[in-house]
């Protein structure tokens, strides 16, 4: 039996080694998150082209399906060529307005030869700005060997937001009427003491206790006794700790805003809930079984 | 007076068979319990945190490696019972005992299997809510009403899997029909739960209902998302085939230490009927793929061409080593076979042929689209792309070459199938051209269609391999509505000589085993690795140091690891099931 299992054992690992030998054998690579770059109006043109070419590469993903050297992929047209043929792709058109045209919305003109097939770049999972775009547009610009004439402006700028459902504290003040009677980023009620500068002097766990406990202290200047006592504890723990990120976050000081929901919270008691149904269904069946068996045997 | 014997023993043994089922309830119970308390205590004590580490080991190869052991063990958990019920029902048509009793061997390597499938979902879960926390309380707001519906299934699934299993004795005779209806249960809420746990990972991979913010809009559509239904199909048929390959180890490790010719000959026929549903399943198994892999495409461009064209391309070529493999083993295990079927020794003529196209399917499928060459003969072939070997590393050739060889293993096996038989109806020969026909006919649409796909873009090339698939099925589907007819009343040249197969034949059967394992870590890792840097793709972003897509080499490296630790713990789970059988024995 021994034997047997050991012979079996050396069989696995002789056919997952081998496996995994074949696995070096294929180019090696690492695929690392886009690196954040920061652009301005006042880029330099050719820091701006640099960018640029980072976010073909990375962020943008271009080259799954576009060629910048003789090899590489043919699904989409050759980028080196991308910016001399701008001008004359579409009547009316500046090669400039068609390249932003083209990674923006791709599908309204495509070119002979070619399949629809690429999504806007303003949108997931490239999630590119304007700025972002006009970089991509200078590399190809320097790509076709021409200067760079793109500028960046202002608004083609936006503060990069964290991707995805996190740090929604602003939303959520609103949401469940802090606004009201507090002030933050310059708009919201006097009631309450402005809270953009809250995370200065207080740290997360105060601000959590004040929320959950209105007469734990009062700022100096307001009366005490406004804010309702049962106000705090009607927000959802998870949905506090995404006010408290928010607010420490206008001081510039990071907090998770990963809350630990409390055992006794409806997610305990309802497990706890299926758990007792359960074995009670199970105990009564039991008891049933045994007392039918008991009156069979006498 | 025997009626009234057996009623009573059937009587005396139902508390028995629910006291079976409460102890299994009463330990899921304990294991929810304990997680939810362990979860929520590290939650609350732990400093808060986006991502933390596992003890110094990254977080991601730490969830990574128990979330695919947790998933090949449900896999092996949901797949048996799908094919224990079928051979029960088979026991109960033809009336032979021995489906029954095969039926009961497939369940008994459940009782164990279930309990280690939970500890490693219940080491899961903790695993997510401690490394992942913020990622893990976005999911939880979402899809709160799934979570509940899941744990209310998994008891559901303990209460009818253990009772199937418990009352087997119990409920035979004129309850057979209970039993059978317990086995159909058994599936129906196994099959729910899986499609509740796809909600999750296919909504990481293709969200919908969901607004630029991230909050909920439709629960529906985000359940009902562009993979989900289509992982759930492929999941489902890839979970009998898994079961089955693991099923015929268990009666290859069996035959290897049987000491009777009786029982090499029971685990013989356990083997081969394990190793048929691995492969009857393995089948169907790329039409599923096709079609995830055009949801895929129909959901991002971007992410489907990652998938075949970018960064993981390469581990296709990977994979259709594999496979490859896995089409070798299995006719040369129905090769094999065939040494002990009387009769079968007509059909030798078939095997270099067909020994010949499998190869040349394979060496086709594993071409490499990119050749890896120097810079000299890169120029030399003008790029990296070979002008005559470069035509069979694109979809178009390797899935003629897949189809192809999946035709020619059903052939295989339709010889192994009327190996003793010669058919005795007038029409035979009418029959057999018939067939033939049927089996050419998809031969040639499968060459048309990966000829002409050349000449189409890549998202209308894939959905030219549903054609292909849809044409192989079709001849099989017409091949085997005439085959029964066929061989109905034929004559039997000479019993099966059950147990009489040489040693190597097991080897292949584990040799099948290991590779379904390997490959389904792959795979996983591939799903799971096209979303690159994101979490939820295209919305929330994985920010954590992890938030790279590693060398292939490590992730091979890691998947080959998790292959040992499985079957590692299967071996436990072999081990327990002939201990049982053992302690039968003597107390018998």
């Amino acid at each position: 039996m021994k034997a047997t299992f050991f012979k079996i054992f050396a069989f696995l690992l002789v056919t997952v080694s081998t496996y995994s030998y074949v696995g070096q054998l294929v180019p090696q690579f690492e695929e690392h998150p886009p690196a954040k770059k920061v652009i301005t109006v006042s880029t330099p043109p050719a820091e701006l082209a640099v960018i640029g070419e980072e976010l073909v590469r990375v962020k943008g993903g271009c080259l799954i399906c576009h060629k910048v050297t003789e090899t590489g992929n043919e699904r989409g047209p050759d980028l080196r060529k991308a910016a001399g043929q701008a001008a004359t792709r579409k009547p009316g058109m500046d090669a400039e307005a068609y390249l932003l045209e083209s990674i923006t919305t791709p599908d309204a003109f495509i070119v002979d030869g070619y399949s629809k097939m690429m999504p806007s770049a303003l949108k997931p999972p490239a999630n590119m700005n304007l700025a972002e775009v006009k970089a991509v547009i200078a590399y190809l610009q320097t790509l076709g060997g021409a200067e760079v004439s793109v500028k960046i402006e202002a608004g083609d700028i936006q503060v990069a937001k964290a991707a995805g459902p996190v740090h929604r504290g602003k939303e959520l003040m609103g949401q469940f009427g802090c606004i009201g009677c507090h002030k933050v980023e310059g708009e919201g009620g006097v009631v309450g003491p402005d809270l953009t500068p809250i995370g200065q002097n207080r740290s997360p766990e105060e601000l959590m206790r004040k929320i959950l406990d209105p007469s734990a202290w009062t700022t100096p200047g307001f009366p005490p006794g406004v804010m309702p006592a049962d106000l705090g504890k009607s927000i959802p723990e998870g949905d506090r700790h995404e006010i408290l990120a928010y607010l420490m976050g206008l001081s510039g000081k990071a907090y998770s805003p990963t809350g630990a929901a409390s055992p006794w919270s409806h997610e305990g008691m309802r497990l706890g809930l299926v758990i007792l149904v359960f074995n009670l269904a199970m105990l009564a069946a039991l008891a049933w079984a045994r007392a039918r068996e008991k009156k069979e045997t006498t | 007076m025997e009626a009234h014997l057996t009623d009573t023993i059937t009587l005396a043994s139902t508390p028995q068979a629910l006291k079976g089922t409460y102890k299994g309830v009463v330990k899921i119970s304990l294991m929810l319990a304990a997680t939810y308390l362990v979860a929520q205590g590290l939650s609350h004590y732990l400093p808060a945190a986006d991502y933390r580490q596992f003890f110094g080991f990254s977080n991601r190869i730490a969830v990574w490696i128990v979330a695919e052991l947790h998933l090949m063990f449900a896999a092996f958990v949901l797949g048996v019972p799908i094919f224990a019920v079928i051979t029960e029902f088979v026991g109960k048509a033809t009336g032979e005992k021995r489906y029954d009793d095969l039926a009961k061997e497939f369940t008994k390597l459940l009782a164990m299997a279930y309990t280690l499938t939970a500890v490693l979902g219940c080491v899961l879960l903790v695993l997510f809510v401690a490394l992942y926390p913020k990622f893990m309380g976005y999911m939880t707001k979402l899809f709160k009403p799934t979570w509940l519906l899941y744990i209310v299934l998994i008891f559901g699934e303990v209460v009818i899997a253990y009772f199937y299993w418990y009352s087997w004795d119990l409920l035979q005779g004129a309850r057979k029909k209970w039993h059978l209806l317990l086995g159909v249960l058994v599936n129906l809420w196994g099959t729910a739960l899986l499609f509740v746990a796809d909600i999750w990972v296919t909504f990481m991979m293709s969200p919908a209902g969901i607004d630029d913010a991230g909050n909920l809009t439709s629960l529906w559509a985000a359940i009902n998302n562009h993979t989900w239904m289509p992982i759930n199909i492929h999941r489902l048929l890839a979970n009998v085939a898994f079961g089955g390959a693991i099923a015929a180890a268990y009666a290859a490790v069996r035959f290897l230490n049987a000491k009777t010719d009786e029982e090499r000959a029971r685990f013989d026929w356990m083997g081969y009927v394990g190793s048929f549903i691995a492969i009857a399943a393995f089948i169907p198994l790329p039409f599923a793929g096709y079609w995830l892999g055009r949801e895929i495409y129909q959901f991002s461009e971007q992410m489907g061409v990652s998938m075949m064209g970018g960064s993981f391309a390469w581990l296709w070529i990977l994979q259709a080593m594999l496979i490859g493999g896995l089409f070798l083993a299995s006719n040369f295990y129905l090769w094999l076979g065939m040494g002990r079927i009387p009769g079968a020794e007509r059909y030798v003529k078939f095997q270099i042929p067909m020994m010949i196209l499998l190869t040349i399917g394979f060496i086709v499928w594993a071409t490499p689209r990119s050749i890896i060459a120097s810079g000299a003969e890169m120029s030399a072939m003008g790029g990296s792309h070979h002008p005559f070997l470069g035509l069979f590393g694109v979809m178009a050739a390797k899935n003629t070459a897949v189809n192809l060889m999946i035709l020619t293993t059903f052939f295989s096996f339709m010889l192994y199938r009327r190996g003793n038989r010669v058919p005795a109806v007038p029409w035979a020969a009418t029959g057999k051209i018939v067939q033939a026909l049927a089996i050419a006919a998809a031969a040639g649409v499968v060459l048309g269609y990966g000829i002409y796909s050349y000449s189409v873009p890549s998202n209308i090339r894939i959905g030219f391999s549903v054609y292909q698939v849809g044409a192989v099925l079709a001849a099989m589907a017409v091949f085997v509505a005439i085959d029964i007819p066929l061989l109905r009343g034929a004559q039997e040249i000479g019993a099966i000589r059950w147990g009489q197969i040489p040693a190597r034949a097991q080897y292949a059967l584990f040799f099948l085993a290991i590779s379904f394992t390997w490959l389904m870590g792959l795979m996983g890792y591939i799903r799971s690795g096209i979303r690159q840097y994101w979490h939820i793709y295209g919305r929330v972003m994985d920010e954590s140091a992890n938030a790279y897509t590693m060398m292939h080499g490590h992730a091979t490296i890691i998947v080959s690891c998790i292959t040992v630790i499985f079957f590692l713990l299967v071996s436990v789970v072999f081990w327990m099931a002939s201990r049982n059988e053992d302690g039968e024995g003597e107390a018998k």
